[in-house]
């Protein structure tokens, strides 16, 4: 292990209806389909009918709450077929959204970041947000060499897609990049590459 | 750059304009003609006002460019009823007089990162947006400002501010019967807006209940109460332990203004009940605190250990202050 315990990793919260909202908007991918059935069971009525829900079904532990997500009454349910998707819906959405606007974001810790990384270019601040994680821990990291961004990571040195080289991903998550930091594994001596492990996943 | 001595600067009064019945606006330069510090959009200084003499410390909003400290501007309100620091100002201060302020300091700074800015203001409410304004046109910031008056004969700062930036400046009560109405102006607008409302606190709150009742969150609200909260109510004596000094605080001067009166040191700020840089802690108590800042939670004014010196009071036999 690198480093232990990692302080750069975001605290998430828990999906809970914000009350002072006008208007909510809740993402959630794969796994985060859970808690997002959850949050809409608390709502009333009248939440969910100001309610917008934004589901990707793509998802690396194969879960799809899709079915459960349409017995809610809410003012719109959109489905992606993957993440990235799914992201540039939640742009769209909130190019037109108003203030009063509450987010909840659920799912793998890539998709929690890549969807504030949207709401933060909108001016949304963290007392409009509530983001909770669910699934795996599988990282994306960002190449400190060529910045290519791979989804999915849960080894602890693996080949660049974009440039290559060896990686050592490192515990150091970045909230502006949404990812954590890969490093030139055999920096030091050429060739030589430490032990490889399983991450935190 | 002019130097501020223990955060003090002197200020030579350039320039004294009447721009309304009530309001003057004075124009200091540095009183040994150089540079003053700078300092951005919303900030105030502390003037030291000569009064009957006694000194009164009131908090004028800079409302002059942030991107020419060559001078400061400030506007004054003649208040006839308070503590007549105003009046002070209109009544004997002179062009070419020097006086003595604070440094500025920013309790009311605009958002980096909005998408938006609503600054909604009543009367002399307006100066700090003056240079709030002059940063975000420099900017090419998105912005709208709605200055509410008590009639025609008041509106000169918000026309000089129409001739600045047009359409994106709406007065009320400019004599054509208009009401500001801040549940209007707070409806449906983008993601990212933030609102700054600065003026009586009437005013602020029915902003603040505006943008709740439209479901705003408050790291999007900004305000500042232009009233002096001031400190006066019935005297009271504080004990301060570390040197064991006895100050009399008059009905006419706030805690803070006792104990410097009496050669003794506080930390300060903003001296509005706003910033928490003057935090005490209370090691004896007896009788009750009247706390009147923005500063402690209920839980720890419930407590009755912690005081700010700068506007807040005791009903009490004995108070004991850890400073």
């Amino acid at each position: 292990m690198l480093i232990t315990g990692i302080k750069s990793r975001p605290v998430y919260d828990e999906l809970t209806p914000m009350a002072t909202g006008a208007s909510h908007v809740a993402a959630a991918q794969g796994s985060g389909g859970e808690p997002l059935v959850r949050l809409l069971r608390e709502m009333d009525p009248d939440q969910l009918s100001a309610t917008t829900v934004l589901y990707s079904v793509e998802s690396f532990t194969g879960k799809n709450h899709l079915a459960d997500l349409q017995d809610f009454a809410v003012r719109e349910l959109v489905v992606f077929p993957t993440n990235a998707d799914a992201v540039s819906g939640l742009d769209a959405l909130l190019a037109t959204a108003k203030m009063g606007t509450r987010l909840y974001l659920s799912g793998s810790e890539g998709f929690i970041g890549t969807s504030m990384q949207v709401a933060t270019s909108y001016g949304m601040n963290r007392d409009e947000v509530l983001r909770e994680h669910a699934g795996s821990f599988v990282r994306r990291v960002w190449c400190a060499h060529c910045s290519h961004y791979s989804e999915n990571v849960s080894r602890r040195i693996f080949r660049c897609p974009g440039c290559a080289r060896h990686l050592i991903v490192r515990d150091h998550y970045s909230g502006r990049l949404a990812a954590f930091q890969g490093v030139k594994a055999d920096g030091e001596v050429p060739g030589e590459l430490p032990e490889n492990e399983e991450l935190d996943t | 750059m002019s130097e501020a001595h223990h955060g003090a600067l002197h200020l030579r009064v350039k320039r004294i304009e009447a721009v309304t019945p009530e309001i003057n606006r004075y124009t200091f330069s540095a009183a040994d003609g150089s540079w003053l510090p700078p300092f951005s959009g919303g900030s105030h200084i502390r003037v030291l006002i000569p009064f009957e003499g006694e000194t009164r410390r009131n908090a004028y909003s800079l409302m002059s460019s942030p991107y020419d400290t060559s001078e400061y501007q400030i506007a004054v309100r003649r208040v006839e009823e308070g503590k007549r620091g105003s009046i002070a100002m209109h009544r004997d201060i002179r062009e070419g007089d020097v006086l003595t302020a604070t440094i500025p300091a920013n309790l009311f700074p605009v958002s980096k990162h909005a998408r938006h800015h609503v600054f909604i203001a009543g009367g002399v409410g307006v100066t700090p947006i003056y240079a709030q304004l002059d940063e975000l046109s420099l900017k090419g910031s998105s912005f709208e400002l709605h200055l509410a008056v008590r009639g025609p004969e008041h509106a000169a700062l918000g026309h000089e501010l129409r001739e600045r930036y047009g359409d994106r400046v709406v007065l009320y009560g400019d004599g054509d019967g208009t009401r500001l109405n801040s549940h209007e102006i707070l409806g449906g607008l983008p993601l990212g807006t933030h609102a700054y409302v600065c003026g009586p606190s009437r005013m602020v709150d029915d902003v603040i209940g505006a943008a709740h009742a439209h479901g705003w969150t408050d790291s999007h609200i900004h305000f500042e109460r232009f009233e002096d909260l001031g400190s006066t109510g019935d005297p009271f004596s504080v004990t301060l332990a570390r040197s064991g000094a006895v100050v009399e605080v008059s009905p006419e001067q706030s805690l803070l203004e006792a104990v410097e009166e009496a050669g003794h040191k506080l930390p300060y700020l903003c001296r509005g009940g706003a910033c928490g840089e003057c935090e005490t802690e209370v090691l004896e108590l007896e009788g009750t605190l009247d706390h009147r800042d923005d500063w402690l939670s209920e839980s720890d004014r419930c407590t009755n250990k912690l005081i700010m010196p700068c506007v807040s009071r005791a009903t009490c036999t004995k108070l004991v202050l850890n400073a």
